[in-house]
């Protein structure tokens, strides 16, 4: 007898208001609905009301775990719809911080699976270890969370001596860290044995639904927009793309917990070849022009589009966020897996639902559920 | 369950998770919120504390709502972060309801783009009268943290840079009976400090104090009165005189031919803009300056 459970939005099991209709029979899953809408802030048309200065800190605000993310890749969007130039120095420390920030979220997602494993030991030293880099964006920026680094045309916030002593402590210290997480997956280790073979995203289902990021890495798609349309200090930075084989719970988590690895030396490699010079170049005069900026976001690819009439405010923002792609892989990888694995895979996707939600319609008739494009939406009228 | 533990639901009513980061942050180890005798629990049913995040959509209100109802008496609710507040930079969005004291009574409000987690415990041992001790370093903001504002009552003059550049439209500036009030509203505010750069007086600093707990919401603004001056042709009150001294050094510092003008770009500029209206052509302007300037003459 199949049987509907309706998950969220607020449940115990969810971090974040998200609602999931989920079918199940003999205590297999069967079917998954995706319920969005619970964090729809309109921003998008919101961005269309303030200046293009304003909207640097609202987009900023679309997601607090990747505000660095955000805020880079609207001024990407906006530098090439103005035609600004930015400095060597503000490329660089734009990486900087892009690359800790992605330290900081993977930690978090690694914490969160830690502590869906009950590895209460490892949940706690992540969390505690993770408050290094707080610091670290504390002293440099002045704010934890919403850095307000990035500006049009450069960074606003310059690194001194004394931070980048700061800086190199805690990533010597963070490798430590990283080792041991790493260690958590080897063979014979805590997390390993507990999530091979779960939620299996076989490569072509991920390739077909369109996912980014780790999630698209971890089913062996070697992937990143750093690599393919390299970015900030990308181009001159070196550095690898781990991909997993088999596109389960396992190797999506061991992608992000090599690719901290990666972000240290990254980081480190950045902070050594520092240019010297301005962080902040002229802003031109708006055109009328469109543009579009890309960037490698904790959780993947993640796209804006700018378009600018002229004035001080743009027509249009898109957002195009990377756990917009990813969400919709849950309806293939809960696909008879057990219900009590299911927050497991639902945070394997390491999901953000603040960025991700979208206007829905609801047909009144039939109850029907969809999401709809602003294309259609305007045919209607 | 033990005697006077203090159960904690938090509710994610749309917010941009920022918060939520922050919360969990304070229940790390490092700052030790399970030392308050405070626990987090899973089901709003066993808790009485509601720590509420974002303000709420017009989707979820209602299920946010239904978790207020189901929490045990007294029904502590704090509204952690500006958005539960006043949606911060999202206010005026179409999707937008709230803020969260429009779903439920609000106990305590807990400004900051989010409240550090220093500041969230602090804010729960208040209302629940429990005593902390900040012994560690690492509960003391870095020095260039951005917090509360302060106001540099001398150097301000109301001139609405700020006000024009802040993306939350935080700042008020209202004017009455020959003075100009700036309001900062702490729980629209969102700390990034637009301010401080915009300002040309450097009367605007964002200082390193960041606990920011108010019972009230009105409460929470940091304000600064400043004095107009008259205009001396109608008497009615249009500009603060500092805007006036610093238009005339500007201009002294740019073309070096005005500088022994001072006193008649002075007289000129203590003329409200309807006055100026007024003058048609060169020989009116150079008659009404006359006046001026005899005018001056005469008043001490």
């Amino acid at each position: 007898m199949a049987q509907v459970i309706r998950i969220g939005p607020y449940d115990p099991t969810l971090f974040e208001p998200m609602a999931f209709e989920v079918t199940v029979k003999d205590r297999k899953i069967v079917k998954v609905d995706i319920d969005l809408g619970y964090a729809h802030r309109s921003i998008e048309k919101l961005m269309t009301t303030k200046t293009f200065h304003q909207d640097v800190f609202l987009a900023e605000r679309v997601c607090g775990i990747c505000s660095a993310a955000h805020s880079t890749c609207y001024c990407q969007a906006v530098e090439s719809a103005l035609d600004c130039y930015v400095p060597d120095r503000a490329r660089y420390i734009r990486s900087v911080f892009f690359e800790l920030e992605r330290l900081e979220s993977h930690y978090l997602a690694l914490a969160l699976l830690a502590h869906i494993l009950h590895e209460e030991g490892h949940f706690r030293r992540i969390l505690s270890e993770r408050e290094l880099l707080m610091d670290l964006f504390e002293l440099a920026t002045g704010n934890r969370v919403h850095y307000g680094v990035n500006t049009i045309g450069g960074v606003r916030i310059d690194l001194t001596p004394e931070s980048i002593q700061k800086f190199r402590g805690v990533t010597a210290r963070l490798r430590r860290l990283s080792d041991h997480i790493l260690e958590a997956f080897s063979e014979k280790g805590e997390f390993t044995t507990k999530i091979r073979g779960k939620g299996v995203l076989p490569r072509e289902k991920a390739l077909a639904l369109g996912v980014v990021g780790p999630t698209l890495r971890g089913s062996g798609v070697k992937s990143d927009t750093r690599k393919e349309d390299p970015y900030a200090a990308y181009g001159e930075l070196e550095f690898e793309v781990p991909v997993g084989s088999d596109g389960d719970v396992y190797d999506r988590q061991l992608v992000r917990a090599r690719e901290t690895i990666e972000s240290l030396n990254m980081i480190e490699e950045a902070l050594d070849s520092l240019p010297d010079g301005p962080i902040q170049g002229e802003v031109g005069f708006p055109s009328e022009k469109e543009a579009v900026g890309r960037v490698e976001a904790p959780r993947g690819e993640l796209v804006y589009f700018v378009k600018a009439n002229g004035t001080d405010v743009p027509e249009r923002v898109k957002i195009r966020t990377p756990s917009y792609m990813n969400n919709y892989s849950f309806t293939e990888m809960l696909l008879d897996q057990e219900l009590a694995d299911f927050q497991l895979i639902v945070e394997s996707a390491d999901p953000c639902f603040s960025c991700t939600d979208r206007l829905t319609i609801i047909n009144q008739e039939n109850e029907k559920r969809e999401i709809v494009s602003l294309s259609s939406l305007r045919r209607e009228k | 369950m033990k005697n006077r533990e203090i159960c904690i639901y938090r509710a994610d009513a749309s917010s941009c998770n920022g918060c939520d980061i922050e919360i969990v942050a304070a229940l790390s180890p490092r700052y030790r919120l399970h030392e308050l005798g405070v626990r987090v629990v899973d089901k709003p049913e066993e808790a009485g504390v509601l720590l509420v995040t974002g303000g709420g959509n017009i989707k979820i209100g209602g299920d946010l709502r239904k978790v207020y109802e189901k929490l045990q008496p007294p029904r502590i609710v704090v509204a952690v972060g500006s958005c539960a507040i006043s949606w911060e930079a999202f206010a005026g969005g179409y999707s937008i309801a709230g803020p969260a004291d429009e779903t439920m009574p609000v106990n305590l409000y807990l400004c900051g783009c989010p409240p550090r987690p220093p500041a969230i415990i602090n804010a729960l041992a208040n209302t629940l009268g429990v005593k902390i001790n900040e012994r560690e370093d690492f509960w003391r903001p870095s020095p260039n943290f951005r917090g509360k504002h302060s106001l540099d009552l001398e150097a301000c003059t109301a001139c609405s840079a700020c006000e024009q550049a802040c993306p939350t439209r935080a700042i008020e500036i209202t004017g009455k009976d020959g003075r100009q009030t700036v309001k900062y509203l702490l729980g629209k505010c969102s700390y990034c400090q637009t301010c401080e750069r915009a300002c040309p007086f450097d009367a605007v600093r964002l200082t390193e104090e960041y606990r920011l707990a108010f019972r009230d919401k009105e409460a929470a603004v940091v304000v600064a009165d400043v004095e107009l001056t008259k205009c001396i042709e109608c008497g009615s009150f249009f500009v603060a005189p500092r805007q006036i001294e610093d238009a005339i050094d500007r201009i002294g510092g740019k073309a070096k031919e005005y500088a022994e003008y001072r006193e008649n770009m002075r007289n000129a500029m203590k003329l409200c803009l309807n006055c100026r209206r007024k003058i048609v052509n060169v020989r009116g302007a150079k008659r009404l300056l006359a006046q001026l300037a005899a005018k001056t003459l005469e008043s001490p």
